[in-house]
């Protein structure tokens, strides 16, 4: 059965190297209908702005991306109705977003960024900036790539995986539940058992 | 040291009166007195059956709580020894239930709750040991195999103290 | 022997009985005799709970039981284990059961129970000498075409060995139903009158005869299962049944080959339902008689074990309703017989008054020690009762000792084939009763489970369907299909399925087989050739689901607010 809670991609900092091939992913499978990316170098001439965060510490690093929230802050906020929710997958409008910012506000995770919103190579233009609009940006699961994430494939590391937390927890209560006949034979007062 | 409720596989025979016990001590007998589709079924304890085992499996109430290191919106904390979740506060992120090695944090949909955008409320779900509950646990209280029992400071000293006098047993009749 | 006395067992032998599904009270005494120290044998073909604490599972292919026990015994025999002294004293019949059952090697059994023999051997040598052992058998041994034989078979175990009449051995029937040995007290069986008197013997006739002013049949009757038959098939006019008062069960549901039921039900000129709650079987009936439930009116409930205890009303009874006993009265006095008791006790003083097993166990009796387990005879107080029967090798025969009865196997009627592979057998869950007529309007339980319920397949049956847990799936038999959830579990056998009986859109008994225990008419529940279908589109079979339900419980007239049934 499809799980009730929406999926999302997890990452671990074990294992993430920091090289953003994750990031360059994303980028080119949500550009190459808008904005014709391709495979290679040449065929970016818009801004690379991928959905997801390669994040670096000293000692670690690894991308934030959305949770996809089942009560989403960004969309409990959004006056504009530019986020949505279906299925499972929390997902922006840019053409409703006005760029008021709450939704980067209210993310806990810092999954939202305000980035260059183009179409067909072209910024989307705005009124007073040469510069074309921004807007609300974030991972929305690669919704219309069959294929799922792009990141989870490109990651050389398999440092990310795409989490159904049902089917997760379904697996970790058995293993926890056959645990529980270890720890409880290591319990003295349980006598003859 | 939080304490915590431990099921024992050789004495469950996997009846779940547990989760029953639990979502009526959480919601009340209320839920007897009203439309029975009306109010969430949700047991913070799930009794899990594999081929060696039939047991309940509930939060340990960790010291250092993986739930509560992840969660970014302040809904996980300790309560008087009780690793405890805040509904109201929950945003339903996943993090918490997906960094639980023992898949003791649920989420769930809350039937009548909606968010402010309408959407159906959804939150984590665990043990909170009964902390509201006149009596403590009421898994334990209410298996009839008496599978469960609370797990705390005292008895778990107790405990130890008895496996080191055994151990200690063990190597003095080896010598003689 | 009393259920409590099953803690204090040395050895626990059970067979094709799953406590913890059936009688959560009774496992909790296994589960307490292991922490006791006694040793827990388990002849189940599931993995069931019992078998998960037990010394050994001997995981025996479902209809092979007979096979098993005479394997037993022959182990026992071979080997010299038998206690002859009781043998000698207490029991007839040894040398021809020697001779049935010496053929029965394990090595014999092993290709068809698929136990192997070495387990056999043990199982048998702990048996024989664990000093105190007791058999606990349930509706695995029952619910099969040879059911009554198998019974007699474990008797023989039982005898050969010693272990009759003494606390803490015997052999134990966890029966299938609540109160179903109060039924069978009060003589609601087709050949006795209450208190096992039989309705051939005419001094047992004339006595009734004489307490109640009427001439009484001399002819047994039919049983339940037999119904479907004198309804529908029946040419002797004088056999045939034409009316059907149905009281607190709900054939439509938990009989065999539910089509065969329905079009007995239709056919059937007058059908009368008295229960408590709406079930499937009273779509069908002419007359509905509601009843009070077990906390409005006051009982006497006869336990597995003999007891009779009292049940008390605690709330007064709301809407149109009556005690099931004032029902049968008025019901009797329409029809030209007047019944006038004023309370159960009147009832109950004729009961014992008219029954010399049970003549002892006063209402104050009971009252006072909570349950007195027949026979008492006395109305002493130092007669409370009898815990376990056959004391100092003393046995029901007229001679006054036991016998000795070996028979060969017979597999049940349907075997797996090429278009129906696997075998079906239902079985309980804990936390919905019988057919749930009772725990389906408990809102807890119904949360814990609900329509249409679980088939449990062995994951490798799965996979070669490419099943996962929860999928709707069809499942067919020769006589009819129905839908319900799939449940991978490793604790179910290649090849077997197994299905709970209580679901209305996932009802197993469309699929079960008529074939019936010569003796006992109980129904081969415990197997059937079936076959699982993939549902492709299941979407439209979760769809189909909800929409069953709410039309059934529609029809029931269970009060569904808009978008809140199922």
């Amino acid at each position: 059965m499809p799980s009730e809670f929406g999926l999302f991609v997890s990452a671990d900092p074990g294992k993430c190297s920091g090289c953003k091939a994750c990031e360059l992913a994303c980028f080119q499978s949500h550009h190459v209908k808008r904005n014709k990316v391709g495979l290679t170098v040449g065929t970016v001439a818009v801004p690379v702005t991928p959905k997801l965060y390669v994040t670096v510490m000293e000692t670690a690093s690894m991308p934030i991306q959305c949770k996809h929230c089942e009560n989403a802050p960004c969309k409990a906020v959004c006056k504009q109705f530019a986020i949505s929710r279906a299925d499972g997958v929390v997902i922006v409008d840019e053409k409703k977003c006005i760029g008021c910012k709450d939704c980067l506000m209210a993310c806990p995770f810092g999954a939202v960024s305000l980035l260059p919103y183009f179409v067909d190579g072209r910024p989307v233009p705005q009124a007073d900036s040469d510069e074309g609009k921004v807007a609300a940006a974030k991972c929305d699961l690669c919704f219309e790539d069959t294929a799922g994430p792009a990141c989870v494939r490109a990651c050389p590391n398999e440092a990310l995986h795409l989490t159904d937390v049902d089917a997760d927890r379904k697996r970790k209560n058995i293993a926890a539940a056959e645990a529980l006949a270890v720890i409880n034979a290591g319990v003295p007062e349980r006598g003859l058992l | 040291m939080n304490g915590f409720v431990q099921g024992d596989p050789m004495l469950c025979i996997g009846c779940r009166t547990c989760m029953i016990g639990c979502v009526v001590a959480h919601e009340g007998l209320r839920i007897f007195e009203i439309d029975p589709d009306g109010y969430d079924f949700h047991p913070r304890l799930k009794v899990v059956k594999t081929y060696n085992v039939s047991v309940p499996v509930q939060c340990k109430h960790c010291e250092n709580p993986a739930c509560m290191a992840v969660c970014k919106s302040g809904a996980i904390s300790r309560i008087d020894g009780a690793v405890s979740i805040d509904r109201a506060l929950c945003i339903g992120c996943k993090s918490c239930a997906e960094a639980c090695p023992f898949g003791a944090v649920e989420m769930v949909t809350l039937g009548g709750v909606l968010n402010a955008d309408g959407s159906p409320k959804a939150t984590a779900n665990k043990c909170d040991l009964c902390k509201d509950v006149p009596g403590g646990p009421t898994c334990l209280r209410v298996c009839p195999t008496a599978a469960l029992r609370l797990v705390t400071q005292e008895n778990m000293g107790e405990t130890i103290r008895l496996k080191r006098l055994g151990a200690l047993e063990a190597a003095l009749s080896q010598e003689s | 022997m009393g259920v409590h006395e099953i803690e204090d067992a040395a050895l626990l032998f059970v067979f094709g009985y799953h406590g913890a599904e059936s009688h959560p009270i009774v496992a909790r005494r296994i589960v307490r005799a292991k922490q006791k120290g006694a040793k827990i044998i388990c002849v189940d073909p599931r993995r069931i709970e019992t078998a998960r604490i037990a010394d050994m599972h001997l995981q025996l292919k479902g209809g092979s039981n007979l096979l098993l026990v005479n394997a037993l015994a022959n182990v026992i025999l071979e080997e010299g284990l038998c206690d002859y002294d009781f043998i000698e004293k207490h029991a007839n019949g040894f040398d021809e059961f020697k001779e049935v059952i010496k053929k029965y090697t394990p090595e014999s059994v092993t290709a068809q129970t698929r136990v192997e023999a070495a387990d056999i051997r043990k199982a048998a040598r702990m048996y024989a000498l664990s000093g105190r052992s007791m058999i606990l058998y349930g509706m695995g041994v029952c619910q099969f075409g040879q059911a009554v034989d198998v019974v007699k078979g474990l008797a023989n175990l039982a005898i050969m060995t010693g272990n009759f009449g003494r606390p803490s051995v015997g052999i134990g029937p966890v029966r299938g139903q609540n109160n179903v040995q109060g039924a069978c007290d009060m003589g609601a069986l087709p050949n006795v009158y209450p208190g096992y008197q039989s309705v051939t013997v005419p001094e047992v006739r004339a006595k009734f005869e004489k307490a109640w002013g009427v001439k009484l049949s001399d002819q047994p009757g039919f049983t339940l299962t037999m119904v479907p038959h004198q309804v529908l098939h029946e040419t002797d006019p004088k056999k045939q049944v034409h009316a059907y008062y149905i009281m607190g069960e709900d054939p439509a549901q938990s009989d065999p080959d539910l089509a065969e039921v329905r079009e007995a039900l239709e056919k059937c000129d007058f059908v009368v339902l008295q229960d408590i709650y709406m079930n499937k079987t009273g779509q069908y009936a002419d007359v509905i008689l509601p009843a009070t439930g077990w906390c409005e009116h006051d009982a006497v409930y006869s336990c597995c074990d003999r007891g009779f205890q009292k049940a008390r009303k605690l709330v007064e009874p709301s809407g149109d309703v009556k005690t099931d006993w004032e029902i049968i009265s008025l019901v009797s006095t329409a029809m030209g017989y007047p019944m006038s008791y004023k309370n159960t006790v009147e009832i109950w003083n004729e009961v014992i008054e008219l029954c010399p097993g049970f003549a002892g166990a006063t209402d104050e009796k009971i009252e006072k020690n909570v349950c007195v387990q027949w026979p008492c005879r006395s109305k002493e107080d130092h007669d409370k009762g009898t815990s376990f029967l056959h004391k100092d090798g003393k046995f029901a025969h007229p001679d006054g000792r036991a016998k000795f009865f070996a028979t060969d196997w017979r597999p049940p009627l349907e075997l797996e084939n090429e278009l129906y592979p696997l075998t079906l057998s239902t079985v309980r869950e804990v936390g919905h009763y019988s057919v749930r007529t009772m725990t389906g309007n408990c809102r807890t339980l119904r949360n814990l489970e609900d329509e249409p319920g679980w088939i449990q397949m062995n994951p490798a049956d799965c996979e070669v369907l490419g099943l996962a847990e929860g999928e709707l799936v069809k499942v067919l038999s020769k006589r009819g299909y129905c839908i319900t959830r799939c449940l991978p579990t490793g604790r179910v056998a290649k090849g077997a399925v197994y299905m709970t009986y209580q679901w209305w859109i996932g009802a197993c008994n469309e699929l079960t087989i008529g074939n019936f225990d010569p003796i006992s008419k109980t129904p081969e529940y415990k197997y059937c050739a079936c076959k699982v279908e993939k549902i492709e589109d299941q979407a439209w079979a979760e769809k189909h689901v909800r929409e069953e339900y709410e039309l059934i419980r529609g029809r029931m007239g269970i009060d569904m607010k808009e978008g809140r049934a199922a």
